[in-house]
């Protein structure tokens, strides 16, 4: 007895020091240690990004690193005029409009695949394999199997064809598995629900599926915009004459040794967050109108 | 409560097809056809200008693989992928950890989150070329090390090395890591953990027991991500390294520069065979459809 | 082919998913048109399948299933002339209520201003006005239920099928939504079909009350009858309130039979329809808990009363109007009375007390 008296306080203290996350309370010395990796981590995230947009306003007298030499937009202005850096113009408005098209129809054929694979049918493990085989094969290779199949075919590479099925092998498989994550979250019982009230199959789609995945759709879109929007790999053989905006990127990084390959980063980064901003706000209004998300989900 | 049929019948598979007609419509020219097309190179022979004369030798394959130097290719290729494999699952696990079970707050947790998946959005090239003002001669790095006496010379072995390599991987990689080990982490109950708290598990014990085996799903895709874009990347080698380095895809890229396809396309199927089978590997592990469809 | 009435006739109903075993396996019912008729029996018997298929979700695998003199198999829901409440409602959650109940309208090409209009009408029915406009996140569960509600009957169907509808409720809410699920039957003047494995909720609701098991009818008929006349032992223990006994007939006397058990002395048993039984025969009898009385050792037995089972207090609950007394009557089986409150405090058991349970024998009932 006099034992299980004594050993008492000592079998109750290990137990609060021991709570991975006690919702109140003091917090155990992990959450400190694991709270100092996190903001290394998002300091080695942000911080090499940030400093290229800080050195991007350097004056003319500007160069690759540390410190500062003036502060002034002379390199974006370099960077939309001096024929020595390319055709930034050209490449950036033909990688926004090859975003928007792959955006398109990574949504559209992500939504159907989606639909599809909710049910079991023969060969539907071929397909998906076939998927996965699409994301994980060196770009490169695909790019470079691309290019040669048009060269044998005697079509012209060119960024709106070649370029454009190459990327969709890349945004698709992203886009039906995060179709996937977003229809596991939809409830059977709605579809069913339109069926009983007398919906036909497409009304079901129009009125009740496409509304309710409604945010999953504009993640699907995220995902195919930034994704084409940012692709290289896949296009260097198959982009043709014109260069795409990350090409054009990657021969500056092996021509360019000034300030204007760090303003084209600034704004390329400029798009990508404006994109991501239009995105994720979407998603957040959508589920805001909706009273916080899907009661019934 | 059985909701449908499970014996999938003739028609269930037509709608099915239907759906997923426009992605097979879309895979089939533009990711089997130009894998039959590499296939087809590997065993073509070259006027070594470019031009492919239609046949069948097993020539490429035999100089690809009696190659000292592809040796050498697969072994720098196997120690970034192992490299950056271990760093990214180290600090990925610990990030959505961290975000999963000691954030309270869920809206917090969720804000932090998107912190870390932003950049996954942005160019990876100027990601990449971001780490030059830090990791230069002249970089951030050495300058600090330099006004505090750590050393006194710059240190070259900073950017185009490998090390500048593994960081640039890690770099834009982790992501990978983190968002599919965070799903699996938020699926799993709370209660489970405040159980074996209450049954005297100790921190290590929970990590081993619970957390691990329930975030495997999780690490398999994260894994099948970061080991298939490291190993079929020639970029961040190529300008990282500053030419000092090479992989296999960046040798593949190399060799179409100079028009010499059959044997970048003998290279280019053993990489994709070898790919292949560490994926397969990885998802003998784990049933990637039904945890993502769960 | 118009479906005006909502009586529905199950005739040899059987589905199977896997093709090797039936989940509901012949089934033979008939619902009068207006009828409230509730489908009770733990999960997994077969009794949401049924309602799928009376729904038009779910095609059976032999039978036919008739409404309103038609055979309805193979038909859309909408030519049913069916509307389902779905379990949890499935409300839309990114229409506005108004827009939830208009949907079946919509759909069917009415007008704008037209169906908004008969929308509106409708959700006066259901007292909602005040929340046309809201989203079905901001409402509370009871609303929720009477959106789904209007969202089902203003298609003006002649059958609605209800699956689960109170599970998602609370214990005051679900009393509360029982009274108005029965009021808006009577004004509908439809049929009613309501799914549920609460017993207290389909006696307090339904005309026809359908017991089923593995996929089969155990017993169908009005609420009292299957409640004060199980006819076997499952449907006794199933609906509840019954003490089942179990032994063999020892003597055949006239208009009653005496059973032998395990327990010391037999039990006089009533005839009523059985005259098949002979001597020997296993049977099961079933009494009401509250025609249990218990008397204290030594005391005279009431008038009427034949039996007299010594037992022991083993449990005693206090539920409010009536005390459940726990005996250890027989060996195997539950035995339970149910005291009223005043009887039982005028000279109050305790556990481990010795008392013999009787009742009067005119009361007990043998089961098939």
């Amino acid at each position: 007895m006099s034992t299980a008296v004594v050993e008492a306080p000592e079998t109750i203290e290990p137990a609060v020091s021991k709570a991975i996350a006690p919702s109140r309370g003091q917090r155990p010395w992990t959450f400190y240690v694991l709270a100092g990796l996190f903001t290394l981590y998002v300091l080695a995230l942000y911080g090499p990004m940030i400093c290229i947009y800080i050195l991007s306003f350097q004056d003319i007298r500007g160069g690759l690193v540390f410190p500062m030499k003036g502060h002034s937009l002379h390199w974006f202005v370099d960077l939309f005029t001096q024929a020595r850096t390319g055709d930034v113009k050209g490449s950036f408005d033909r990688s926004i409009k090859l975003a928007l098209i792959v955006t398109v129809i990574t949504v559209v054929v992500s939504f159907l695949a989606g639909l599809g694979f909710r049910r079991r049918f023969v060969g539907d493990n071929a397909v998906f394999t076939m998927m996965i085989g699409s994301l994980v094969a060196p770009g490169l290779v695909l790019g470079l199997g691309t290019g040669l199949l048009f060269q044998a075919l005697g079509l012209n590479a060119a960024w709106y064809t070649s370029a454009l099925g190459a990327q969709l092998s890349w945004t698709l498989p992203f886009g039906v598995l995060v179709m996937f994550a977003v229809m596991s979250r939809f409830n059977h019982a709605w579809e069913e629900a339109a069926y009983d009230l007398g919906a036909s199959r497409w009304q079901t789609i129009r009125l009740v599926m496409i509304p309710v995945l409604a945010p999953g759709l504009v993640a699907v879109a995220l995902f195919g915009f930034t994704l084409s929007y940012d692709e290289f790999a896949r296009s260097l053989q198959t982009a043709g004459s014109l260069n795409t905006l990350p090409l054009e990127i990657w021969s500056m990084t092996l021509n360019v040794t000034s300030p204007s390959l760090y303003a084209l980063g600034t704004v390329t980064t400029i798009v990508s967050f404006v994109v991501i901003a239009v995105g994720l706000g979407t998603i957040v209004l959508i589920q805001k109108r909706r009273g916080g998300g899907s009661a019934h989900g | 409560m059985p909701m449908q049929s499970n014996s999938p019948l003739p028609r269930a598979n037509l709608a099915g097809w239907l759906y997923v007609s426009p992605l097979v419509l879309v895979l089939v020219p533009f990711f089997v056809a130009p894998i039959l097309v590499v296939l087809a190179a590997s065993v073509f022979t070259t006027d070594g200008f470019g031009g492919l004369t239609p046949g069948f030798t097993l020539s490429n394959y035999a100089e690809v693989l009696s190659s000292g130097l592809t040796l050498k290719l697969y072994l720098a290729t196997i120690k970034f992928t192992v490299l950056t494999w271990m760093f990214t699952l180290l600090i990925g696990f610990f990030v959505a950890y961290f975000l999963v079970f000691h954030v309270r707050n869920p809206l917090l947790a969720i804000g932090l989150f998107l912190i870390c998946t932003v950049p996954f959005w942005t160019s990876n090239i100027i990601r990449m070329i971001s780490w030059i003002p830090l990791l230069g001669k002249e970089g951030l790095i050495n300058d600090a090390l330099l006004a505090t006496g750590v050393i006194r010379q710059p240190l070259d072995v900073l950017l185009f090395s490998d090390l500048a390599v593994v960081i640039a991987y890690v770099h834009q990689l982790t992501i990978f890591m983190i968002v599919p080990i965070f799903n699996s982490m938020a699926r799993i109950d709370k209660r489970v953990i405040e159980a074996a708290v209450d049954a005297g598990a100790s921190r290590f014990e929970i990590m081993r027991h619970i957390v691990v085996p329930m975030s495997k799903s999780g690490i398999a895709l994260g894994s099948i991500f970061v080991v298939s874009i490291v190993m079929g990347d020639f970029f961040v080698v190529k300008v990282m390294s500053g030419g000092g380095s090479a992989s296999v895809v960046s040798a593949f890229y190399e060799d179409v520069g100079v028009l010499q396809y059959p044997t970048a396309a003998a290279s280019a199927v053993l990489l994709t065979l070898v790919l292949m089978g560490v994926v397969a590997l990885i998802l003998r592990t784990v049933d990637i459809r039904r945890e993502i469809t769960r | 082919m118009k479906i005006e009435r909502g009586d529905i006739e199950l005739a040899g109903v059987c589905k199977s998913f896997d093709g090797v075993s039936n989940v509901v396996d012949g089934v033979n019912l008939k619902i009068a048109d207006g009828a409230y008729c509730c489908f009770i029996g733990p999960s997994g018997c077969g009794k949401t399948t049924i309602l799928r298929m009376i729904a038009g979700h779910e095609d059976p695998t032999a039978g036919e299933i008739v409404i309103g003199g038609h055979n309805v198999v193979g038909l859309p829901p909408v030519q049913r002339r069916t509307a389902m409440m779905f379990q949890s409602y499935a409300l839309f959650p990114h229409l506005t209520v108004r827009d939830n109940i208009a949907f079946a309208l919509r759909v069917r090409g009415m007008a704008k201003a037209d169906r908004l209009r008969a929308a509106d009408a409708m959700i006066e029915k259901v007292r909602l006005t005040p929340f046309a406009d809201r989203l079905p996140a901001q409402l509370s569960g009871g609303q929720q239920q009477r959106v789904a509600l209007a969202r089902a009957a203003i298609t003006e169907p002649r059958v609605l099928l209800l699956d689960e509808p109170l599970s998602a409720l609370d214990e005051q809410l679900r009393v509360q939504m029982r009274q108005e699920l029965r009021r808006m039957q009577r004004d509908l003047g439809i049929t009613f079909i309501h799914v549920t494995h609460t017993q207290l909720e389909a006696i307090a609701l339904a005309d026809l009350v359908v017991v089923m098991d593995n996929g089969r009818i155990k017993q169908a008929g009005p609420a009292r009858e299957v409640y004060a006349q199980p006819h076997d032992r499952y449907v006794a223990e199933f609906m509840g309130g019954q003490n089942v006994l179990s032994g063999r007939v020892e003597k055949v006397n006239g208009a009653s039979f005496m059973l032998g058990q395990a327990a010391p002395g037999a039990i006089e048993v009533p005839l009523r329809a059985r005259s098949s039984l002979g001597i020997g025969d296993k049977i099961d009898i079933a009494i009401r808990r509250d025609d249990v009385a218990l008397v204290r050792p030594g005391g005279a037995l009431p008038t009427g009363c034949s039996t007299s089972l010594p037992s022991r207090v083993l449990a005693i609950e206090y539920q409010g109007y009536f005390v459940k007394v726990m005996l250890d009557t027989v060996p195997d089986d539950e035995f339970v009375a149910y005291v009223p409150e005043k009887t039982f405090f005028a000279d109050p058991l305790n556990v481990g007390d010795v008392v013999v349970a009787t009742w009067p024998t005119e009361l007990a009932r043998p089961l098939a």
